[in-house]
């Protein structure tokens, strides 16, 4: 019998076990850690959504956040 | 529905937004309108908020303002390509209590795994994890509608081959329906991947079209708003 864990890894057999509110629960303090770090809650672009509108994606979040920003870049190497 | 569907399905662990899937009806927007006002929401892009643009299959997304939910997208729509109407999915909806008593109406998983068939990348992985995770949690004793269902979307090949081989008569009798699964009873991992790729890009395909007029019409919209 195949084994969830085998076939998905140990972190999504572990969310295929919960119970939907566990899940939700879960998922919530994912949010706050999110909103904690400065996410910004506007959509990530998405060219292949019928929605795409690539005039009304702003500058600035519209909550107000700066979002994440990159601290370090790392160089390609040649 | 939406990404908050797929958290509650166990297929996501985070969404940034929520989608509601609506019945356009003067009464029902009417309790939708007063019920955004609370959240301060206000329309964000095109269409407008108006019962044709739903009911011809436009998605209304709006922002809310209100504290406590600053900054949340929240997406309406009423009719999804390939998705039953609304009075089918309300009647087929599962609904869920948290332990604070609020309910959440969850559109049914066989009709979300539907709505996901789009042509966006990022659908797809969802549906896999979508039928994987009610395969997972209810392997043990199927219902003769799980094992349908599973039959019938799963997108992981190894479940494929393992199920075929538990129920090969119904694998044999549903192939009908979905050719790959013959591939599944021979355990011919190479066509059986073949053939769910197969399905995957006639689904984009399908979609794009369907999107097409919609996407054109959203355009007119969007150069009119310029405009003015």
């Amino acid at each position: 019998m195949i084994c969830a864990e085998e076939l998905v890894g140990e972190e999504w057999a572990e969310w295929y076990s919960m119970t939907p509110m566990e899940r939700w629960s879960e998922s919530a303090k994912l949010w706050e850690v999110y909103l904690a770090m400065g996410g910004s809650l506007d959509p990530e672009p998405d060219t292949q959504s019928p929605f795409f509108d690539p005039e009304e994606r702003s500058s600035r979040p519209v909550d107000g956040r700066p979002g994440l920003r990159v601290i370090r870049r790392g160089r390609i190497q040649p | 529905m939406g990404g908050q569907a797929c958290v509650l399905y166990g297929a996501a662990e985070f969404s940034r937004d929520v989608d509601l899937a609506i019945i356009a009806s003067p009464a029902n927007l009417s309790r939708l309108r007063n019920a955004l006002a609370e959240l301060k929401a206000e329309v964000i892009a095109v269409p407008p908020f108006e019962a044709k643009y739903l009911r011809k299959g436009h998605a209304v997304h709006f922002r809310c303002f209100a504290s406590g939910g600053r900054g949340v997208r929240v997406d309406v729509m009423t009719k999804m390509r390939g998705v039953d109407s609304f009075p089918e999915l309300w009647r087929r909806r599962v609904t869920l209590e948290a332990e604070d008593s609020t309910l959440y109406q969850l559109m049914s998983l066989p009709d979300l795994v539907k709505a996901k068939k789009t042509q966006r990348d990022k659908d797809w992985p969802m549906i896999r994890r979508l039928v994987e995770g009610n395969f997972f949690e209810h392997r043990e004793k199927p219902t003769r509608q799980q094992l349908e269902f599973w039959f019938l979307e799963l997108r992981t090949v190894e479940l494929l081959i393992d199920l075929a081989a538990k129920h090969p008569s119904l694998c044999n009798r549903l192939a009908k329906r979905r050719e790959l699964l013959a591939y599944a009873v021979s355990r011919d991992r190479s066509e059986l991947t073949r053939g769910l790729s197969g399905e995957e890009d006639a689904e984009r395909e399908a979609d794009r079209r369907y999107w097409k007029p919609l996407m054109a019409e959203l355009e007119k919209m969007r150069h009119a708003r310029l405009r003015r």
